[in-house]
């Protein structure tokens, strides 16, 4: 398998030959032989089995786990021969989500889509905002975007789950990331609730420019919300097609699973 | 539970049920936070400002010789073999003190525990009249253990020796009588918060009392009392300590003799043995706290039994004392000394003046504490990944180490070679002391926080000072600030020993009522440490409520 | 981490042993009778005060042939409080001390004082800063208001007690006239040592202890200098407990009295014990001797 398809943008994130394996662990490589190209202005989803290399992935591309083989190159930049600060250079413009939303309960709101500023503030400018906030009203527009402007000084630990999604989404959007990784963002959440904040997270990478890439277990979600799907297996690529002629592929990834 | 910040805010005052709601749902009047704060600010400003001397100097530049003759005997203790010989000496009796005194602490824990518990005076059946009664039994008992715990161990030492002269036993009272009160508090409050189901389940089923006990509730209750029993041990190893350098021996009066004999090399000589002594007792209890080897309670169980066996042996107490007819009339001499108490010589302007000097004395020391404790907590917390991350954070705990196993009078006599006399040396020495404690647990709970936020900001390239502003601070100031209150009220008591080096407060009162002998005014003015004691238990239980 | 039961185990090894080998040293300390116990107030440098009185223990010991302890204490009000629980047989008290003892002890008799005890006198110091001129006359001590100024214990005859019987007789209540309160070293040496490091500007004690100290060299007379010294007054002296002729038999306190009288000097050994004393002999004494020391006791509250 090589690079899919949608060739028209620059590259933002290109996987060549890569080989990862964790030391110590019982199984084999987390990921073996995967090429990848994902191009400005894409939405990709990742679908596969639990352990099929999701993860590992998409930390990669952040620099947080180093390849054993093969090269990374992300936003234009090789991350193998980077330094520390060079590497926090690329980070800077890569926005990340997580199943679990690591926002701060005890701040206000509008400190933690701050936090999204945190990369290009001063440390002075960072701390001066805790006193008297900076900013307010890009995170005011991050926050309508998602829907909850109301909410700016309210405490966060004071939200609801679904208002807290929303803002660690501001938070992206203020960070305004030329690269969105986000792993299993709504594996906790309910079909209705997860298509949502599928929706929002594509919008952050509204603009032509941008790139996003999700993993996802929900395999209709990725072929409704995505323009492409990769299908990955104990570390491979199996297939990776335009979202909508990947509706059949379904089978091919979970079935062998059970045998 | 097991973690010992935790456990030790267990102390703190305020009845469990409350905690456990954790004012949630109520309204939060956010403003009262920023009130307090400037009520603290202006507080310790007061107190800072009526401790510096007419003169307005702090700094005795001239004793700056003796401060650095002091620091640098540190690179040559006194080694030599007779020494040594009395130095391990001096750690087994102090070791000896530690754990018998923390031995009869958790038996008293034990036996008067359910005394106290709601559960045991206040079930959920009762009503009317009876529920009337038990609720006044509840409060009875809570009162009856305030005095035991809201005197010092030290005073409790000095009153004990006139009784019991030189016997050891003294020692492992004096730790056993405040210790005691505390446990059977902490141990009632476990009891209350345990998950009383499984017992019901049983009893339903037709068990008798003590099986369904047994089986339904100590399960859950052993671990969190086996920790907090760990930690008491941490706590009397340092009383132990302290009543050493009023003469009970051991490592306390080695230091003591060796800092009056102006032997620095010797000073030094014990000042190691205690921090060998302070972490190994660390690295056992936060291995049995965190450790997952399986059998570690088992191990721990046996290697203390055969302590204590060790620590009778070694003090040999002399039992027979307890029962002779002196015994009896010297106690009952100092109970009538005792009472009915009198004002001391100045009337209640000097009781009052005093107080309000112990008051700020505690602001002083716990404020230092907690700033510096805040500080060095985030360097000493593990979990570095670089190496000079590594090294700096093991200094920053061996700092701690060394702050909080030298003993407060010790401090105190330190800080008056370079602070001119008065509260203000008193409080700094006993800041210092607190620090090592508070800044220990406070990297106890920076190393458990969640490192998610922290890592994600990171990883979008905040420099580190704000990622730690924003993700650290935020998410573990609620509990440090519960626990610098919670060791306040403790700081506020611990004035009383650092009245060696004339520092100011109701400990100077009571020393120079000890040196007369005036044991009327005495009481009175143990009366009023109490009070002060409880003035701050409040007024930080009224903190933690509207800061939460 | 989980290696550490081993550890902890292998490090608790001797320590185990020690706290078993120790007791079994120790059992004597405890409750054998046959032992005379005797101690000091600690009102000098440890290590001197030790050898001091276990030079005095082994005079003891083969003068009236028993077993003699020196049991170190830490704090004057501690030794009083040993004394009257009867865990002391024999204490070198202070003037004030052994006042308090005696009141607090029924039946503890006054055994005897070193030849230089009956005169004995204080000196007030000051830090060389402080330009305080040296002078005569009780009346010169106002010098020292609103100076920082320290005593040794508080509960100390020569460091204390009579310093400020003196300057209340200049005129100066320790109280209100100083600089801030005044502080309460612990010991002589200290005093020397705070005034000297100007920590505290003036300081009162024991004339012996000021002498000896400069005798040896030890204190730098460019910062601390002798500006005053006291009228004399009687001060330290032996007494011996209520219970020592149930313990040692009938007329043991007699004994004790006339081993104690006979150290003049007449050996080279006896003659090494008093030169730690700073006494030439030791001589008899009496209660009234402490009379006024008890009445000014009283009036500074140290007596009740």
């Amino acid at each position: 398998m090589s690079a899919g398809p949608g060739s028209e943008g620059a590259a933002v994130v290109a996987l060549r030959g890569v080989d990862v394996s964790y030391a110590g662990s019982a199984g084999g490589p987390a990921l073996q032989g995967v090429d990848l190209v994902v191009r400005a202005g894409e939405r990709v989803a990742l679908v596969g089995p639990s352990g099929a290399g999701k993860s590992t992935l998409l930390r990669l591309c952040t620099g947080a786990v180093r390849p054993d083989r093969g090269e990374v190159e992300v936003l234009g930049r090789s991350l193998s021969g980077l330094g520390a600060a060079e590497l926090a250079a690329v980070r800077r413009r890569i926005g990340t989500i997580h199943q679990r939303l690591h926002l701060v309960g005890r701040l206000r709101v509008v400190h933690n889509v701050n936090a999204g500023r945190l990369g290009r503030w001063s440390t002075w400018e960072a701390l001066s905002s805790l006193v008297r906030p900076r900013e307010t009203q890009a995170a005011r527009a991050a926050l309508s975007r998602t829907g909850i402007a109301d909410k700016l000084m309210a405490r966060t630990d004071e939200l609801s789950g679904g208002e807290q999604q929303r803002v660690a989404l501001a938070r992206v959007l203020v960070q305004d990331p030329d690269l969105v990784l986000a792993d299993e963002p709504v594996s906790s959440l309910d079909p209705a609730r997860a298509d949502e904040v599928l929706r929002l997270l594509c919008e952050t990478v509204a603009t032509p420019s941008r790139a996003l890439v999700v993993s996802l277990h929900d395999f209709d979600l990725a072929v409704r919300r995505c323009d492409r799907v990769v299908g990955l297996r104990e570390g491979r690529v199996v297939f990776d097609r335009p979202a909508a002629e990947a509706g059949e592929l379904r089978e091919a990834l979970y079935l062998l699973e059970r045998g | 539970m097991t973690d010992l910040p935790r456990i030790a805010s267990l102390e703190a005052t305020g009845p469990a049920v409350a905690r456990a709601r954790g004012w949630r749902g109520r309204v939060r009047p956010r403003a009262a936070g920023r009130v307090w704060l400037v009520v603290w600010v202006v507080a310790l400003a007061w107190s800072l400002s009526s401790f510096l001397g007419e003169d307005h100097r702090v700094l005795n530049t001239a004793g700056w010789g003796a401060f650095t003759e002091f620091w640098a005997a540190a690179a040559r203790p006194d080694l030599s073999a007779d020494l040594l010989r009395a130095t391990v000496e001096a750690a087994a009796t102090t070791l000896a003190f530690g754990v018998l005194g923390t031995l009869l602490s958790v038996l008293v824990g034990i036996v008067v525990a359910p005394f106290m518990s709601q559960t045991w005076w206040a079930p959920a059946t009762a009503s009317g009249p009876s529920r009337l009664l038990r609720a006044g039994g509840l409060l009875l008992s809570r009162a009856a253990v305030a005095l035991p715990r809201g005197v010092h161990e030290a005073v409790w030492g000095l009153l004990l020796v006139s009784v019991l002269g030189r016997d050891p036993l003294v020692g492992v009272l004096a730790i056993a009588i405040p210790f005691g009160a505390i446990t059977a508090k902490v141990y009632s409050e476990l009891l209350d918060e345990a998950d009383r189901a499984p017992y019901e389940l049983l009893r339903e089923a037709g068990a008798g009392r003590v099986t369904a006990l047994a089986y339904g509730l100590l399960p859950s209750l052993l671990p969190g009392a086996t920790s907090y029993a760990f930690y008491r041990f941490e706590c009397s190893i340092r009383s132990a300590v302290i009543l050493g350098m009023i003469g009970a021996g051991g490592l306390g009066l080695q230091l003591t003799l060796a800092f009056q004999g102006l032997q620095y090399a010797q000073v030094w000589t014990a000042i190691y043995a205690l921090l060998v002594l302070g972490a190994l007792i660390d690295r056992w209890g936060a291995h049995l706290r965190r450790g997952r080897a399986r059998g570690r309670w088992a191990v721990s169980g046996v290697l203390l039994a055969v302590l204590v066996a060790g620590s009778v042996w070694h003090l040999a107490p002399d039992l027979e004392r307890w029962f002779s007819g002196r015994t009896l009339e010297l106690l009952s001499r100092l109970l009538d000394d005792l009472v009915p108490p009198s004002l001391p010589a100045g009337g209640w302007s000097e009781l009052v003046a005093a107080s309000v000097e112990t008051l700020q004395m505690s602001v002083v020391a716990i404020s230092l504490a907690a700033v510096a404790g805040l500080l060095v907590a985030t360097v000493a917390a593990r979990g570095g990944t670089s190496p000079p991350r590594r090294v700096l954070g093991w200094a920053a705990r061996q700092l701690l180490l060394l702050t909080r196993a030298v003993p407060p009078p010790v401090w105190a006599l330190l800080v008056l070679f370079v602070v001119f006399p008065g509260p203000l040396p008193g409080a700094i020495a006993l800041g210092v002391y607190t620090f090592g404690i508070l800044g220990r647990l406070f990297a106890e709970v920076v190393e458990d926080l969640d490192q998610g936020p922290r890592e994600v900001l990171a990883e979008l390239g905040a420099p580190p000072l704000a990622s730690f502003a924003y993700a650290v601070v935020p998410a573990a100031v609620g509990r440090l600030l519960a626990y610098s209150l919670y060791r306040w009220e403790v700081t506020a008591r611990e004035t009383v020993i650092v009245g060696v080096v004339g520092a100011g407060g109701l400990g100077r009162l009571l020393e120079q009522q000890r040196a007369g002998f005036d044991y009327p005014a005495m009481t009175t003015t143990v009366l009023a440490l109490v009070a002060v004691c409880l003035l701050v238990d409040l007024l930080s239980l009224a903190v933690r409520a509207t800061t939460r | 981490m989980s290696h550490l039961p081993a550890r902890a185990v292998i490090a608790l090894v001797p320590v185990l042993a020690l706290l078993a080998g120790c007791g079994a040293d120790d059992s004597s300390a405890g409750g054998d009778n046959a032992t005379l116990r005797i101690s000091a107030i600690p009102d000098q440098d440890p290590a001197e005060l030790t050898a001091r009185e276990e030079a005095l223990a082994e005079y003891l010991s083969s003068a009236l042939d028993v077993e003699v302890e020196y049991v170190p204490v830490t704090d004057y009000a501690a030794s009083v409080s040993l004394f009257r629980a009867g865990d002391l047989d024999t204490v070198f008290y202070g003037g004030l001390t052994g006042v308090q003892a005696r009141l607090q002890t029924p039946g503890a008799t006054l055994l005897a004082q070193r030849d230089i005890d009956a005169e004995f006198r204080s000196v007030f110091i000051a830090n060389a800063d402080t330009g305080i001129e040296p002078f005569d006359d009780v009346a010169g001590l106002t010098a020292f208001e609103d100076t920082r100024f320290t005593f040794g214990s508080e509960s100390s005859t020569s460091g204390r007690l009579m310093p400020e019987y003196f300057l209340r007789e200049a005129g100066v209540d320790s109280g209100s006239e100083l600089s801030g309160r005044p502080g309460y070293s612990g010991s002589h040496d200290a005093t020397i040592d705070l005034v000297e490091a100007g920590s505290y500007e003036g300081g009162a004690l024991n004339v012996q202890v000021w002498e000896a100290r400069t005798a040896a060299g030890t204190v730098d007379t460019d910062k601390v200098v002798e500006v005053f010294t006291t009228p004399p007054y009687s001060d330290y002296h032996w007494l011996g407990g209520p219970d020592l002729e149930d313990r040692f038999g009938a007329g043991f306190t007699e004994e004790l009295r006339t081993a104690l009288l006979e150290l003049d000097g007449s050996t080279p050994e006896e003659q090494a014990v008093l030169e730690r004393y700073g006494a030439g002999k030791l001589i008899p004494t009496d209660a009234d001797s402490y009379e006024r020391i008890e009445e000014i006791g009283r009036t500074l509250g140290l007596v009740s």
